[in-house]
């Protein structure tokens, strides 16, 4: 047995030393108290589980002593010892919240009994408190995970739709140029207003036309191109692609990596697009003078990229909600809401996983791990 | 150069693209017919006056897939050119496997079109070339010996 989990509360010296030896025999370690004020001191410290505590006790009182500590560490058992006259004690100290109690003078195999049962509840409680807690984990991840998926479908299909009436768009604003082309027309009245019209019309479908096919875009399966990627490589690609970026914002891009960079069998394509995407991210949320930190590890069964910034950080809000479709902090134009979503897609139908830590004010992580052979699903 | 204008027939069930996609090729002279299912391409195409088809694959009733299966068996000679939506590239690329000359994405690049539309009448117009001369040679042996 580690630390004591025991603790014995009696003024009577040669009591309570001879109780303590017994335990010792046994092999359980207690530790001792002669005032309830010590004992109060000693369960601060935190590793006791169960005390075996005297009723009658100059100062403080037992039962008092009893009711401070359900007061202040509910989940520790308290046994307590009462004189043969004073079961009223004894029962007044079970309201209180004590396991049981016994009188003195108390048979010892009784006590040790006693204080099993007590240690078993205690150990029960604390399992069932974990099991609880990890029920409410996996059925929060599994809501967002359904969510994810049906809004996810959702928007694929809200997409497929909105492409057809978008064609339809296209069309007309391209007939109307082929009109304006004609003869007859060339003298027309406000051509110049008419035309710049026309232009937004035409970069607007250009946009939308961009969101749908973003958005279908890895639903895409047959044409992806699995073969042996050299990690170090792959990210000094998708680096090299953003550090014209960072130079113009003044930040800081590096790679920090062990010299024999872990080799994975990927789709090389669609992996540089998530790090072009996270890499991204991380730039526009980084201020001038910040740095934006990529680094590699070998794992047990593959590798972990991380994308580190000392930007703003993402607030705990939002956090559940970045890996949504259309979730988006930057100014409407300027981010579509589809980039973490995407690439979550893409990471997850290679078998691998994308995490995040973030912390206001000081920076994100977010960390793509993969599998050393894509897993199909 | 005078221009030798393809006979196109649309297909798609959504009726306003059909009309403006009809007015953009006709004035870029193009002979242009819309239908707006399956079942009237296929009856449309009876009069032997189309050479290449446009058909969206996504259609209530019989849809493209379908309906190229019933081109390319009853007139075969006839190019198809598939409208597809991005996520549905795996169906497009089914189609060319059934026949179909190429595909394009929703919303679709007009210069684009026409580009493959071209290809799709060259392609027919070479195919017939080779049966014409492939029958005059048949022609030329049957009258040969007398």
């Amino acid at each position: 047995m580690e630390n004591p989990s025991l603790l014995l509360v009696d003024d009577e010296d040669h009591y309570r030393e001879a109780l303590a030896r017994r335990f010792g025999r046994r092999g359980i370690p207690v530790v001792q108290a002669g005032n309830g004020a010590a004992c109060l001191e000693i369960l601060s410290r935190g590793t006791i589980e169960v005390v075996v505590l005297d009723v009658r006790m100059p100062g403080m009182s037992g039962l008092e002593v009893l009711k401070r500590i359900k007061e202040q560490h509910p989940e520790v058992e308290v046994i307590l010892l009462t004189g043969n006259a004073t079961t009223v004690d004894g029962v007044e100290g079970i309201k209180s919240g004590a396991f049981d109690y016994l009188t003195k003078p108390v048979e010892f195999e009784h006590l040790l009994g006693k204080i099993r049962q007590a240690r078993n509840g205690i150990r029960r409680a604390r399992e069932q408190k974990a099991d609880a807690e990890l029920r409410r984990q996996m059925e929060k991840q599994m809501i967002a995970t359904e969510r994810l998926a049906s809004l996810g479908t959702l928007a694929t299909g809200v997409a497929h739709e909105i492409n057809n009436p978008l064609a339809i768009i296209k069309e007309s604003a391209g007939w109307m140029r082929q009109l304006l082309q004609k003869q007859d027309l060339a003298d027309m009245p406000r051509r110049n207003d008419f035309e710049g019209a026309l232009e937004k019309i035409e970069s607007s479908i250009e946009r939308a036309r961009r969101i749908t096919h973003q958005l279908l875009g890895f639903v895409r399966r047959n044409d992806s191109a699995i073969s042996r990627i050299d990690v170090g490589r792959l990210v000094d690609d998708a680096t090299g692609l953003v550090q014209r970026e960072a130079k113009n914002r003044n930040i800081t891009l590096e790679k920090k990596a062990a010299s024999d960079s872990p080799e994975v069998w990927s789709d090389p394509y669609q992996l540089r697009q998530v790090l072009l995407n996270l890499l991204t991210n991380a730039l526009h949320a980084t201020q001038a003078g910040g740095s934006v930190t990529v680094g590699i590890e070998k794992t047990a069964d593959g590798c972990q990229i991380t994308i580190e910034d000392t930007g703003e950080g993402i607030s705990s809000e939002n956090i559940e909600k970045i890996f949504e479709p259309f979730f988006s902090t930057k100014t409407q134009g300027e981010g579509t809401g589809l980039g973490l979503y995407v690439s979550r897609g893409i990471v997850e139908k290679l078998g691998g996983r994308i995490e995040v830590d973030s912390r206001l004010g000081i920076g994100s992580c977010f960390r793509i791990i993969l599998p050393e052979f894509v897993k199909p699903k | 150069m005078i221009k030798i204008p393809t006979r196109v027939m649309i297909v798609d069930d959504e009726v306003d693209f059909v009309e403006m996609l009809s007015l953009r090729l006709k004035d870029v002279g193009e002979v242009v017919t819309g239908v707006h299912s399956g079942e009237d391409c296929l009856a449309g195409l009876e009069s032997g006056l189309t050479d290449v088809v446009i058909l969206d694959i996504k259609m209530p009733g019989m849809d493209g897939i379908e309906t190229l299966k019933h081109i390319k068996q009853k007139f075969p000679l006839v190019e198809v050119i598939l409208l597809t939506g991005h996520g549905s590239t795996e169906t497009a690329v089914e189609g060319m496997k059934l026949g179909a000359y190429d595909y394009l994405m929703k919303p679709a690049d007009f210069s684009d079109l026409i580009y493959k539309l071209e290809g799709a009448r060259k392609r027919k117009d070479e195919q017939e070339e080779r049966i014409r001369k492939a029958e005059e040679k048949l022609l030329l042996r049957k009258t040969g010996g007398m």
